[in-house]
């Protein structure tokens, strides 16, 4: 697909991008004139069928992605400047040098020239594809205004760490890959660059606080520990700070920052970004208790200190290599080589020593020692890239086929470039050597499908003679914290039917060039659901959030979630044992199935009673319920009515147990079932009751609706009864008082 | 329910609906285009609980199909394996004798009822969708659109497909009934093609682009008295950001039909699926009826290709009472020996006669056209003109274009419909009321039990001479429809772009009396044939 801009267009106007609205088949829904970025999509009021104008047409094919019933085409050229990004750094020699590859927009005119090209979409797809969901067309649109300070507002209201994510988010596979020009098959608007222009012109401002009710120490004001001083960590520590609450950071490490600290080194993130957050949070009265390791059996005396917990320590075990001669000497994991390359290249620290640590020796003239690097994610590439800074060699090698390779593709051109060999296909079948590693056998793989496991081939292994291997095939969550965080980490995976808003932006409707193992769009969804799974506590007052909550993921990813797991927190307002409470509204949210209408009449009156004793109660059918309205719940009260044959196969309709096995963890909520039956309800309540307390809520109120309980007047069994007698539960159970939270809205 | 005591901490709030600035959708001229025809609050019949129950329950469409499956294949079997007598052979009779008159009835009362219980697109869809009624979430099949240069030009493609199947019928007396094994074969063709075209394409391309009954049915169907699927609330279908109604939704298919509720202003292409129902995540949507002609009098939008759909088949029934009249029957005998073509129909017979008798109706709108359309209309627009005045010539594909002929022709042909309608009902009528007794000994014969000396089989429910009645009986009352609807469409669409207010009126209506008063006489030539 050719890419021109207006002045080529000018030059020759024959070549504009051609729409055509297929009549026949425009149902006049209006889904492309709503989205329409350069507003070429118009109703014919005559026909009620919509209307191109082709001159105004850039050739971004958002209508075409996003009509439902495929009735447009656009044909032609996309029509957008070319994009400039600018030259990386190239110093002469890298042993030794970690400054920064990438560099920024250095003048206001390249930020300006990219930020034109930003189409500003009615529906932006960048925004979906972004973990964190940064209001991309807003943030650059205050860059177009040279409005800096608007452009940090609107970043700060969904990420804290814009400096960091510009400088190691993969964004050809998040904000860049849905890009609509993406999408349409173009080069996508430099997000990435522009935000980092913003941050590097002015810097993030620290955490706004307020002065807190009751003083610093006051008996209202919310007690949050967080465990993990890493991206998921800031993230909750920073929306929990600007909340007013007390924030007590446990880091096991003696400085913060976790993989920002220690695991991306300096020529990526430079060590004056990576700080930057901590310097803040600490000067805003983030109380960081570095050196203090939380185990699982901690975890019972924190909560018992604290208002709430949020589990943020990521996942930090090192997946161990099987094979034959893994024991031996010279086999290593990513971390203490990442770790020790860290502190060799910082000034005054010393190549040579972490080499002999390593066994490794550096001599003048003779060929450096090999590295062999298992794997060629972004880890792998950190370390390869390293080992070339510390004067030795690297080959990364990986099982999976190059074009379904884990790095950045921009990353994985810089090692190469920066002189690391890559060799894709390959798997390491054992190592050899006297006590200390000295050759690996390497075996060639195939693999046809990016989700297939790479099959290892019959072939003659390729023998590499090599000093050190280092382990970078990625890591896992410590099992033993998932006893006391039911169901982490969790599985992501899109639902076989797709929220249909994702679907009507069109996000999904193309693969995006940098996303080589899936679509874009499913990538998005995937991080959605792992966003949302942090607004829900796995057991009551424990919220979880970054690697620790989903496993492996990126560092915006566990900052997004860190942000989400505060603010459930804080819109759940828990409080530890013993403290004061006092009564106040609670949301309540009665979900409903109904078929005949009959139990939507009794959800309803359930609801009207429920507002009667001043709580705040939404009344939706179940398949309008989604993460949001359950997260925000302090109370669900779920419906159904009775399926099956009188006495056989008897409980809750298909439709609501289907809805019931998905419904994320509820620990810390109260519940409250109901059914409505004709003949008997058997064991419906009980088969309600079963899942909901596995998924950790309190039902704390039952009832079984026949016809004799729905009669025109209310009795003090049907519904209205049922709504007092959990009413009074819930009196009972009141609130704490609120804590200081004068959240911004 | 609203919240109704204000919370003291604000709640969690999803970032990603506030980056989402849409464009206002279009309302201009909403109201005054969609009022004609939209049905009334009072018609809905899902307002009714039981009602909406059953066109909720998935199983709705599945138990309208299961019958004509159990029938149709029962039909290809015996048409293969049973008797050679056509009479007494299940497939044949029931096809020729029952099936296709019934199919009429259904139109004009209800619109696309058969294409809702239709045997040959439903076992294709249950394949696609790999499942009888549950709402499944992968197709089977390529899943393709139909190419865009064969979508342009809409309803002839059908039109052109019932052609080529008529001629395919009458050439192998298909329909006589001959054969009953043609019969099954046939049948096997509609299946097997329906088939194929529902694992190539999406949704039901075959039935909205293919089907040779398609078009018949759409436009005799929109003299019926069901509206079909409409919106409750055109805003809620305005602003929804779903569209699950056109996409699919958790329990509903999106529209197998390319049809959106929020825009429909007839039932003309409306398969009465319910899926819209169903996926409706508003519950904004509902079954209504309204009067009968409504579809045909009051769409705003209409289409050139359904009026030249229109213009054919009218040809083409007129055909088929012409081919019963000696004087037919003496040309066609001089056509065959001079083309050296073997025996009836002959194609360019077949082919002309249809011409002939749409031109005529071309023709007709053509000199109303000339003689009353007002100047101006027919000029092209502006330049820079986005939106052209009614009638005004705009360039663009064949179904887009406009022009001073369309501009009449197309409104005209709508209008044309009951009489279409009617001809060709009464055209199946001396099957029916000559035949469709044999029906019961058809049934017995499956077992063996009857034979042609049976009375049954000898029984007829009218006499030729009322046979004849009846026919011109219909006709007439078509006609009368048509000249009503003609009279309601020129008063809308027409009077307003001619300069002589009454000739405009007194021609078109007089053009749809002259086509029914050429139907009946027909009727009465023809005596009773079939």
């Amino acid at each position: 697909m050719t890419v021109l801009d207006e002045a080529t267009l000018e030059r020759s106007p024959v070549v504009r991008p051609q729409v055509r609205v297929l009549v026949d088949r425009c149902a006049g829904c209006q889904e492309c004139v709503i989205r329409c970025p350069a507003a070429a999509l118009h109703m014919d009021t005559a026909t009620w069928v919509a209307v191109a104008d082709s001159d105004a047409c850039v050739g971004c094919r958002q209508c075409v992605r996003t009509c439902p019933f495929s009735a447009i085409t656009v044909e032609g050229p996309i029509v957008v400047a070319e994009r400039h990004d600018p030259a990386q750094a190239r110093p002469a020699s890298l042993l030794g040098d970690v400054s920064e590859v990438r560099s920024g927009f250095g003048t206001w005119a390249e930020a300006l020239a990219e930020a034109q090209r930003c189409l500003a979409c009615p529906d932006p797809t960048c925004v979906r594809g972004c973990p964190a969901h940064n209001d991309i067309p807003a943030f650059i649109a205050a860059v177009r205004d040279r409005d800096l300070a608007r452009a940090h507002e609107v970043l700060r209201a969904t990420s804290v760490l814009p400096d960091v994510c510009a400088r190691v988010c993969n964004q050809a596979a998040q904000c860049e890959g849905a890009c609509t020009w993406s999408l349409a098959g173009g080069i996508p608007v430099a997000i990435g660059r522009l935000e980092r222009f913003v941050a590097d012109q002015l810097p993030v401002p620290p955490p706004s606080t307020l002065p807190r009710r009751g003083g610093d120490a006051g008996a209202d004001v919310l007690s949050v520990g967080v465990v993990g001083a890493g991206p998921a960590g800031i993230g909750a520590a920073w929306e929990l700070l600007e909340a007013g609450a007390e924030v007590t950071v446990y880091e096991r490490d003696e400085r913060p920052g976790g993989l920002l600290g220690w695991g991306i080194p300096d020529f990526t993130l430079p060590e004056e970004i990576a700080a930057r957050p901590w310097r803040q949070l600490e000067a805003a009265g983030v109380d960081l208790r570095c050196g203090a390791e939380i185990r699982p059996e901690d975890l019972g005396a924190l909560l018992a200190g604290h208002d709430a917990v949020v589990l943020a320590n990521g996942a930090g075990e090192p997946l161990r290599l099987r094979v034959p001669g893994a024991e031996l000497d010279g086999v290593v994991d990513a971390t203490s080589f990442l770790r020790g390359a860290k502190a060799a290249l910082e000034p005054g620290g010393s190549r040579q020593d972490l080499c002999s640590s390593l066994g490794l020796h550096l001599g003048h003239g003779s060929t450096p020692p090999l590295v062999l690097v298992l794997g060629a994610g972004n880890t792998a590439m950190d370390v390869a890239r390293s080992a070339i800074r510390l004067g030795l060699r690297a080959l990364c090698v990986d099982w999976l086929e190059e074009r379904f390779a884990l790095a950045r593709p921009d990353e994985l051109d810089e090692a190469r470039r920066e002189g690391v060999e890559v060799r894709f296909s390959r798997t390491l079948a054992r190592l050899v050597g006297e006590g200390r590693v000295e050759q690996a056998f390497l075996s060639s793989t195939a693999q046809d499908r990016p989700e297939d496991r790479p099959k290892v081939l019959r072939l003659p292994p390729e023998v590499v003679d090599v000093g050190l291997v280092v382990m970078a095939m990625g890591y896992r969550n410590d099992p033993a914290f998932a006893a006391v965080a039911p169901g982490t980490p969790q599985r992501l995976e899109v639902d076989a039917l797709p929220d249909r808003r994702w679907t009507a932006s069109g996000v999904l409707a193309a693969p995006a060039a940098g996303a080589h193992r899936d679509p874009v769009g499913r990538l998005a969804l995937r991080r959605e659901q792992g966003l949302w799974a942090a607004a829900f506590a796995p057991r009551d007052r424990l919220f979880v959030a970054g690697d620790a909550l989903i496993g492996p993921s990126t560092v915006v990813e566990a900052m997004a979630q860190g942000r989400r797991a505060a603010a459930a927190l804080l819109s759940a307002r828990p409080s530890r044992p013993g403290r004061p409470h006092a009564g106040g509204a609670r949301r309540v949210l009665v979900c409903y199935e109904s078929r005949g209408g009959r139990t939507a009449r009794v959800a309803t009156e359930i609801a009207a009673a429920l507002a009667d004793h001043d709580h705040s109660v939404r009344s939706l059918s179940i398949d309008r319920v989604g993460p949001l309205e359950l997260a925000n719940a302090h109370v669900v009260v779920v419906g159904t009515w009775v399926e099956g044959l009188v006495v056989a196969r008897v409980g809750p309709a298909k439709a609501t147990a289907a809805w019931l096995a998905g419904l994320p963890r509820l620990a810390g909520k109260t519940a409250g079932i109901f059914c409505t039956f004709s003949v008997a309800p058997r064991g419906t309540l009980p088969a309600v009751r079963r899942v909901l307390e596995a998924k950790g809520a309190d039902v704390v109120a039952q009832a079984a609706f026949g016809p004799g309980e729905l009669g025109t007047e209310p009795t003090s069994f049907g519904p209205a009864g049922f709504a007092a007698e959990l009413a009074s539960r819930l009196a009972r159970d009141s609130v704490p008082a609120a804590p200081a939270v004068d959240r911004r809205a | 329910m609203a919240a109704i005591v204000q919370d003291e901490i604000a709640p969690l709030r999803d970032p990603l609906p506030a980056s989402i600035r849409l464009r206002g959708p279009e309302r201009a001229g909403l109201a005054d285009r969609f009022a004609p025809t939209d049905p009334l609050p009072g018609a809905e019949l899902t307002a009714h609980p039981r009602v909406a129950r059953v066109v909720r329950s998935r199983k709705f469409q599945f138990l309208l199909i299961l019958p004509n499956q159990i029938i149709f294949w029962t039909v290809i079997f015996v048409g293969l394996l049973g008797t050679a007598v056509p009479g007494l052979n299940f497939g044949a009779a029931i096809t020729w004798y029952v099936w296709f008159c019934l199919v009429f009835v259904m139109m004009v009362v209800v619109g696309r009822a058969w294409c809702a219980m239709c045997p040959f697109g439903g076992f294709a869809e249950w394949v696609q969708r790999r499942s009888f009624f549950t709402r499944t979430q992968k197709a089977l099949g390529l899943g393709r659109t139909f190419p865009e240069p064969l979508a342009r030009v809409g309803f002839l493609i059908p039109v052109a497909s019932f052609l080529v199947l008529t001629w395919i019928e009458e050439f192998f007396n298909i329909a006589g009934p001959g054969n009953p094994a043609d019969t099954s074969w046939m049948v096997v063709g509609i299946v097997a093609s329906a088939l194929a075209f529902f694992l190539v394409f999406e949704r039901r391309t075959f039935c909205r682009y293919v089907c040779p009954l398609t078009t018949l049915i759409g436009t005799v169907g929109s003299m019926g008295s069901v509206a079909g699927f409409r919106t409750r609330d055109r805003e809620v279908c305005l602003t929804c950001r779903t569209k699950d109604c056109m996409r699919g939704g958790t329990d509903g298919f999106g529209c197998p039909w390319y049809t959106w509720p929020g825009s429909a202003d007839s039932n003309f292409y409306c398969g009465l699926c319910s899926e819209c129902y169903k996926a409706c995540p508003e519950g904004n949507v509902g079954l209504f009826l309204h009067k009968p002609l409504t579809s045909v009098v009051a769409p705003r939008r209409r289409r050139a290709d359904v009026a030249w759909g229109i213009a054919l088949l009218w040809g083409l029934v007129l055909y088929q009472q012409l081919n019963a009249t000696n004087a037919f029957a003496a040309a066609e005998s001089w056509l065959d020996a001079h083309l050296g073509f073997p025996h009836y129909p002959n194609p360019i017979g077949y082919l002309g006669m249809i011409a002939v008798g749409a031109l005529a109706f071309v023709a007709a709108a053509a000199l109303i056209a000339k003689g009353v359309a007002s100047p101006g209309v027919g000029s092209r627009p502006a330049v820079g003109s986005a939106r052209p005045a009614v009638g005004s010539a705009r360039p663009g594909r064949f179904l887009e274009r406009t022009s001073r002929f369309r501009a009449f022709f197309v409104p005209m042909a709508y209008g044309l419909i009951p009489v279409m309608g009617a001809d060709y009902f009464a055209r199946q009528l001396p099957k029916f009321f000559q035949h469709a007794p044999r029906v019961v000994p058809a049934v017995a014969d499956i077992a063996g039990l009857s034979s042609t000396r049976s009375p049954v089989y000898r029984l007829s429910i009218m006499t030729n001479g009322w046979i004849v009645v009846v026919q011109v009986a219909v006709v007439c009352l078509g006609a009368l429809a048509a000249a009503w609807a003609t009279w309601r469409i020129t008063s809308n669409e027409l009077v307003p772009i001619s300069d002589h207010k009454v000739a405009v009126r007194v021609a078109t209506v007089g053009v749809a009396l002259a086509c029914g008063a050429a139907a009946a006489v027909l009727y009465v030539l023809m005596h009773a044939a079939d």
